[in-house]
């Protein structure tokens, strides 16, 4: 029953997608702005013949109504079309930065996880302590400073003045290792060449660590907020008086149900890191899918932003499944 | 607790031993890039860093050195058969990466795949324009090929340095797709790999013929491996380039140059910019349609200052339409100096005598100068708005005279009235934000642009010069280009077209 239920999920998720790709496609040529000039740039040398030749190719001088039809027709032959900027397969562009958006979305919810659950069990454990006053400190710090400052701080200390990790890109070359995932952190182990995993985590720690720290800050104060809660509650008393260690009625009783809450808070951090790196990926130079987009929304390249969009949606339509799912693990009492 | 804060403590250490790491080694370059490349085919890209790449992996027939003159490089030699027809010798000895002679069929080949609609199978080069009128390339025999223009175009050599030679029969072999994947040219540095969003590696040719003997040294370079790292943001890359991590930087911020100056092993290189800053102003509407109000405005923005401020490099201040280092620029004309006395009593004679409000239209890359210009403005009695634009949304404003005062960059990059005049100052150009329109300039520009003879083109664009200086649809000004170098580079310099030509470079 749940698999079926799960299925009919996925399945709803395509129209959704569709449907955010087709308004994408209308905003996109609603906008002010030639992407055919954009091409030709700021300089002279331009033929009236060059600007038609490239609309034509690119079908910018049909009505919205056909261009629309040869985008649609494209998607349900697994086409996506090409980069006008680029002139490949806007499936490859962003297949080809896929891994990268991963790895540093997964590296700064490794680093929100492991700073926040302990912070936020102990603050609430011990609250109103000095650690708990540091770990709210700490929080408030994390919701405050942007990520593209925090960044550009953490270079200058720790590439520029201590010179003791990278200022940007995801490996030194000598160091790439074979593709398989094009995750070099996972590439590195499942190839086991270490000096390359070794290259790659330093690469990847800053640019975690600035991606990370907001949601970290979030993840925390919710964690905190609802141990506090759930701490008070009467069975975690009936725990306490039946004997239980403190160690397994906050683990076992208190987190386990603490954690509802903050489930539904990571999953849609999930959507937000691989979907709001933009600027993260544009200090560190990190070769994701953010800074891709970006640069493809000034230069007015419809159809890689059309691509890039319809995989934001599936990411989100996806967390916000995964986050169901894991809800009805947490909680029986839930349904999808 | 305490043993996750020591295991902390024992990583972050063992990262510390491992940072000489990023050290590269002196047969090997960095080169921070501000922008990512676009296409690694030589005609598939209007973008002068994607070009900077290209051209050390592609040859031309003609190059340039940081003097700005056209030398010979693919090509021994050339003569022009008549006023339309250039005849090219092609340099004898010269392999491609893959081994295989470059002939004059891959000249041929290489300028139809550019001129030829559809010509880079089925897509057309964005690169057409730049070989203006070049109707068509035909190779005589293995070693000669002739240039036919359907009309005459006096820049057409000027014009080639930026056309790189790409090989016939590998690209016919594994097609436009692949070639754009594992290039080859005929080089002094071979693809090793890359992506267009991360970096590019090259790897020295052995096999180079050695390049224009007009550009010594010649032969093999003596670098052996150069990467290209994609550094869009500028505080990335300046922090990249004092940390040592970056060799050389393009686009040094002004701002960050007194940080670097202050490390012995880094230097600042300043080369003639080829980008013009032009404060436009739409002459078909009040105020700007009142010359004295223009010229009054010109005379308000104090220009070497501005320069000095903002840009913390020489740079130069426009008399007229023209670069002032240019050829066809007219020395009997001086800049518009800092008079704000004199603007109060223009704008007075224009009716205006408490100034107007005006905004100043512009991106964010230039929202510093257009600040500093609005104060200079507010001196005689101008008060100006900086309104900050996405390029894209604010341009086909300006292009239908909906709005007043912009401030923007348009490139020359080869310092000649044709491509930037008839852009800038041709009634209807595609970068015409003034609306300025006169028909004797547009006679003159159009003249200009169909002459051989420098003297005679001289003489007519003397004329355009004159009228645009006296009707001051606009007022510019250039700054140097900053690029940032590791103090032990030798024989290596900027050229102000911005091309990185590593060829000759080593380290001390």
């Amino acid at each position: 029953m749940k698999g079926i239920k799960i299925l009919e999920r996925v399945l709803i998720a395509i129209p959704i997608m569709l449907a955010v790709t087709i308004l994408v496609f209308v905003f996109m040529r609603v906008m002010p702005g030639d992407p055919v000039d954009k091409i030709l740039g700021e300089s002279g040398h331009v033929s009236a013949e060059e600007i038609q030749a490239l609309k034509s190719e690119f079908h910018l001088d049909q009505p919205l109504s056909t261009q629309l039809r040869i985008f649609i027709s494209g998607i349900f032959h697994g086409d996506l079309g090409k980069s006008f900027q680029e002139r490949r397969p806007v499936w490859d562009i962003i297949t080809e930065r896929i891994p990268a958006t991963v790895e540093l979305a997964l590296g700064a919810l490794l680093f929100s996880l492991i700073v926040s659950i302990p912070i936020g069990i102990i603050s609430a454990v011990k609250q109103n302590s000095l650690v708990d006053r540091l770990g709210m400190a700490f929080t408030f710090l994390g919701i405050s400073a942007p990520g593209f400052w925090l960044g550009i701080i953490l270079i200058i200390i720790f590439a520029c003045k201590l010179g003791i990790l990278p200022v940007y890109g995801r490996i030194t070359f000598a160091f790439k290792p074979i593709h398989i995932t094009g995750m070099y952190v996972l590439d590195s182990i499942l190839s086991r060449n270490w000096p390359a995993l070794k290259d790659s985590l330093t690469h990847l720690i800053l640019p975690s660590i600035s991606l990370g720290a907001a949601q970290a800050a979030v993840t925390t104060r919710i964690l905190r907020s609802s141990m506090l809660e759930v701490l008070r509650a009467d069975y975690i008393t009936l725990a306490r008086t039946k004997g239980l260690s403190e160690y397994i009625v906050i683990t076992k009783h208190a987190l386990r149900n603490a954690l509802i809450p903050t489930v539904t808070v990571i999953g849609l951090q999930i959507g937000a890191l691989l979907g709001g790196n933009m600027i993260i990926e544009t200090v560190f130079a990190w070769p994701g899918l953010g800074r891709l987009v970006v640069t493809s929304i000034f230069n007015r390249d419809f159809p890689v932003v059309q691509g890039a969009v319809m995989f934001y949606a599936l990411i989100y339509v996806t967390a916000n499944l995964i986050v169901d799912i894991l809800y009805t693990y947490l909680n029986p009492k839930t349904f999808l | 607790m305490k043993r996750l804060v020591y295991l902390l403590l024992i990583v972050f250490l063992l990262l510390g031993l491992t940072s000489n790491i990023f050290a590269a080694s002196k047969d090997t370059i960095v080169i921070g890039l501000s922008s990512p490349i676009l296409s690694l085919d030589p005609a598939n890209h209007r973008d002068r860093v994607s070009e900077t790449v290209i051209r050390n992996m592609f040859d031309g027939l003609v190059t340039r050195g940081p003097d700005m003159v056209i030398v010979p490089e693919i090509a021994e030699s050339w003569k022009w058969l008549d006023d339309t027809t250039c005849e090219f010798k092609i340099r004898k000895g010269i392999t491609f990466h893959n081994g295989e002679a470059l002939t004059a069929e891959d000249v041929e080949f290489t300028f139809n795949r550019i001129i030829k609609e559809g010509g880079m199978d089925g897509e057309s080069s964005p690169r057409k324009g730049l070989l203006g009128p070049l109707e068509s390339v035909e190779m005589v025999d293995d070693y000669t090929v002739i240039f036919k223009l359907s009309e005459i175009w006096p820049v057409l050599l000027k014009m080639l340095p930026h056309q790189q030679i790409a090989p016939k029969d590998y690209l016919e072999e594994v097609g436009t797709e692949e070639f754009r994947k594992h290039p080859i040219g005929a080089g002094p540095f071979k693809f090793v790999e890359g992506t267009l969003i991360e970096r590019v590696v090259l790897e020295r040719f052995d096999d180079y013929y050695g390049g224009s003997p007009d550009l010594p040294p010649v032969g093999v370079a003596p670098l052996k491996t150069v990467i290209f790292e994609i550094l869009p943001e500028s505080s990335t890359r300046v922090a990249a380039f004092i940390s040592g991590a970056c060799d050389i930087i393009q686009i040094v911020p002004a701002v960050d140059v007194p940080l670097i100056e202050k490390n012995p092993n880094r230097v600042i290189k300043y080369s003639r910019g080829t980008n013009a800053y032009n404060l436009e102003m739409n002459v078909t509407k009040p105020p700007f349609n009142d010359v004295k109000v223009r010229k009054a405005m010109a005379y308000a923005v104090d220009r070497d200052l501005l320069i000095e401020m903002v840009y913390n490099s020489e740079g130069s201040v426009f008399a007229g339409p023209l670069f002032p280092y240019e050829e066809m620029f007219d020395t009997s004309l001086k800049p518009y100096g800092y008079k704000p006395e004199l603007a109060k009593v223009l704008l007075k004679e224009a009716g205006y005598p408490d100034g107007f409000s005006i905004v100043l239209d512009t991106t964010a890359e230039f929202k510093e100068p257009a600040e500093v210009i609005a104060g200079m403005l507010a001196e005689v009695g101008i008060k100006c708005t900086v309104r900050l634009w996405e390029w894209g949304v604010l341009k086909p404003l300006l292009l239908k005279g909906e709005r007043d005062l912009v401030l923007q960059t348009w490139g020359s990059s080869i310092l000649d009235p044709v491509g930037y005049v008839d852009a800038k100052f041709l009634t209807n150009g595609r970068g015409n934000y003034s609306q300025y329109s006169n028909a004797e300039v547009d006679k003159c520009i159009n003249e200009g642009a169909s002459i051989i003879d420098p003297a005679k083109r001289k003489e007519i664009y003397k004329e355009m010069q004159r009228i645009i200086y006296e009707e001051c649809p606009a007022f510019g000004f250039s700054t140097d280009d900053l690029t940032g170098c590791s103090a032990d580079l030798i024989n290596w310099e900027p050229i102000p077209d911005s091309r990185i030509n590593l060829h000759d470079a080593s380290f001390k």
